[in-house]
């Protein structure tokens, strides 16, 4: 018997075409002149070919003949189920634009819900393509009443201890279509076609008489590069997908899960003779911190996060002999390498990450300090300072560190754990030989203490500059090292060698520490 | 060609000039040096072109994103 001979799968397949007809051709078409792909195309581009398993493909809003038949059937404005990516299960959820603007209304809450709760249920990452402009009072009219924001059994918090969560914003995110951008540990932003936002510009317009365009508003300069709303910006649409398979491809299925190691035709004792002479002697002059990271890691295995966000700190998904890790790395030639307000939470966040999934951490340290001045103090770079320290210290995942040149006061001493979540913590050290130290620079801090006798002496300058030098010679590595202040001091060519053993270990290490991860208030 | 102005990546003190107005210049050269938080943070030309103008002097006081330099 065929399919359309039963009355009943004619029509389940009448439904299910007209939910692979989404908004209609027409709406369709239009969309594709804009050149986006639509929810369907996106989720197609995205996953491992012929892997996507659709669920709640019938939710939508029939309407009926008065004998109660079918007359048509527009489907919900979110397609969710499951797929792989490399080989790997994962829910994904994408919000559908052609159909009323990808709003969030009556069962379509429902089914993307569901996702996220199967999500949680099934320990599996979730990735939600959110392309939607959030409520319409239209929705009143159906409902025939309002109600308290929000949404029961969302477990959106929940689901960032226990399985990696990534977002694509394609389009105008409002509202809660923002938060559900935001809310992830990978987001990432299409630029010119994609804006987050609490709201848009005719809110604005209404609510404070500004007029400001929606680029401007939350374009990917201002969610990327200011806020840090969102943590990457894409050329395309393809390119947004890449970037999330990318990340995924560092972490574990879920926090009850080790990462991954994949093979490296890298040798993990491969010396980099290039790096002994990266760091200039003058400290007063910067370099190209990424050249470290580019020497250390094994080749091609690099994925910056939040690069344009607090660049004086860079972060990076990268892998160590196949072992994914996380790497932190000072970078003085932005803001001089200062921990601002904006480094601080990104290293919060990258921190909890990397110890919420088991990537060990790598810290290559070049820390002046905290950001100074009237405006690092209004911005609240303390209070953002000390959340960052307590990620650190609540961080139970190896850890260790290399101080490249500097490592001076409060964010200094922020290199890794201390005493840990169980006072355990190795705080494991190293250094390179142009590494300096301390709990305040050797400048200003000879300038304060000595303030009297440098006025008083017949060449102040003179003075000062023959004190400093002997605070300097005071301040050699090596004379910490004397007394253990640290493990060692390396040649740097080596340190990739170093971290490559050290990351075997780590491996091992989150082997017998899975699961996830309790934090007491910070 | 238009007129793009170079802002200051960092607040600080405007340390050293080290190329001429008139010069042309390949993306990546260093304009001027800005000193802060006791480093040399240099301002580089974001693309190929001609140095059109220095707004600042040594020592001025500048802030974050304040343009320092015009290119053409």
């Amino acid at each position: 018997m065929k399919m359309s001979d039963n009355p009943a799968m004619a029509e389940l397949e009448t439904r299910r075409a007209a939910a692979r007809e989404m908004g209609g051709a027409e709406a369709v078409a239009k969309w594709h002149e804009k050149g986006r792909m639509t929810a369907r195309e996106r989720i197609a581009a995205f996953v491992d070919p012929d892997s996507f398993h659709e669920l709640g493909m019938l939710t939508g809003k029939g309407r009926y003949t008065a004998e109660g038949h079918l007359i048509d059937f527009t489907p919900a404005s979110s397609v969710m189920g499951q797929g792989n990516v490399e080989g790997r299960t994962l829910m994904v959820v994408a919000d559908d634009f052609t159909l009323r603007g990808g709003s969030s209304e009556g069962a379509v809450s429902d089914k993307w819900i569901y996702a996220e709760r199967m999500a949680l249920e099934f320990r599996m990452p979730l990735v939600r393509f959110v392309d939607s402009v959030g409520g319409s009072v239209k929705i009143l009219e159906q409902a025939g009443r309002t109600k308290i924001p929000g949404y029961a059994l969302w477990p959106s918090t929940a689901l960032m201890g226990s399985v990696p969560v990534a977002s694509i914003a394609f389009g105008a995110c409002v509202g809660l279509g923002a938060v559900r951008a935001i809310g992830a540990h990978f987001s990432v932003m299409v630029k010119g076609q994609a804006q987050v936002f609490a709201a848009g510009p005719p809110v604005v317009k209404q609510g404070l008489g500004h007029d400001v365009d929606k680029e401007e508003l939350g374009g990917h300069e201002l969610c990327t590069r200011v806020s840090g709303a969102i943590l990457n910006a894409a050329d395309t649409e393809q390119d947004a997908l890449a970037q999330v398979r990318r990340f995924l491809s560092y972490l574990p299925a879920n926090a009850w899960e080790a990462p991954a190691r994949v093979a490296s035709g890298d040798d993990p004792r491969r010396r980099a003779p290039a790096l002994n002479t990266l760091v200039p002697d003058n400290p007063r002059r910067v370099y190209h911190a990424r050249k470290i990271v580019d020497a250390v890691c094994d080749q091609g295995s690099l994925f910056e996060l939040a690069p344009g966000f607090g660049g004086s700190l860079r972060t990076y998904l990268a892998r160590l002999d196949g072992h994914a890790v996380g790497v932190m790395l000072g970078d003085p030639a932005v803001m001089g390498g200062a921990l601002t307000r904006a480094a601080a939470q990104k290293m919060e966040r990258f921190v909890d990450l990397c110890d919420s999934f088991h990537l060990p951490i790598v810290n290559l340290v070049d820390q002046p300090g905290a950001m100074i001045g009237l405006d690092a103090e209004r911005a609240g770079t303390l209070l953002a300072a000390a959340k960052a320290g307590a990620a650190i210290e609540q961080a139970s995942v190896p850890w260790v560190s290399i101080v490249i040149r500097r490592a001076f006061g409060l964010a200094g001493s922020m290199l890794g754990p201390w005493n840990g979540p169980n006072g355990t913590s190795l705080n494991h050290r190293f250094a390179w030989p142009s590494a300096r130290w301390g709990s305040i620079p050797i400048e200003g801090g000879v300038a304060a203490a000595y303030k009297r006798e440098i006025e008083a002496a017949p060449d102040p300058l003179a003075r000062r500059a023959e004190l400093e030098a002997y605070y300097h010679r005071l301040s050699s590595p090596f004379r910490t090292a004397e007394a253990f202040g640290v493990v060692d001091i390396i040649e740097p060519a080596d340190t990739r060698a170093l971290l490559c053993r050290w990351a075997r270990d780590a491996s091992r290490l989150v082997q017998t520490q899975l699961g996830p991860k309790r934090r007491t208030l910070r | 060609m238009s007129t793009e102005q170079v802002p200051s990546p960092v607040t600080g003190l405007v340390w050293k000039r080290l190329a001429t107005v008139g010069e042309t210049l390949s993306e990546g050269d260093t304009i001027m040096l800005i000193e802060s938080m006791k480093m040399e943070i240099p301002v580089d030309m974001p693309r190929a072109g001609v140095l059109k103008a220095i707004l600042v002097k040594e020592e001025d006081s500048v802030a974050e994103g304040q343009a320092v330099a015009e290119i053409e």
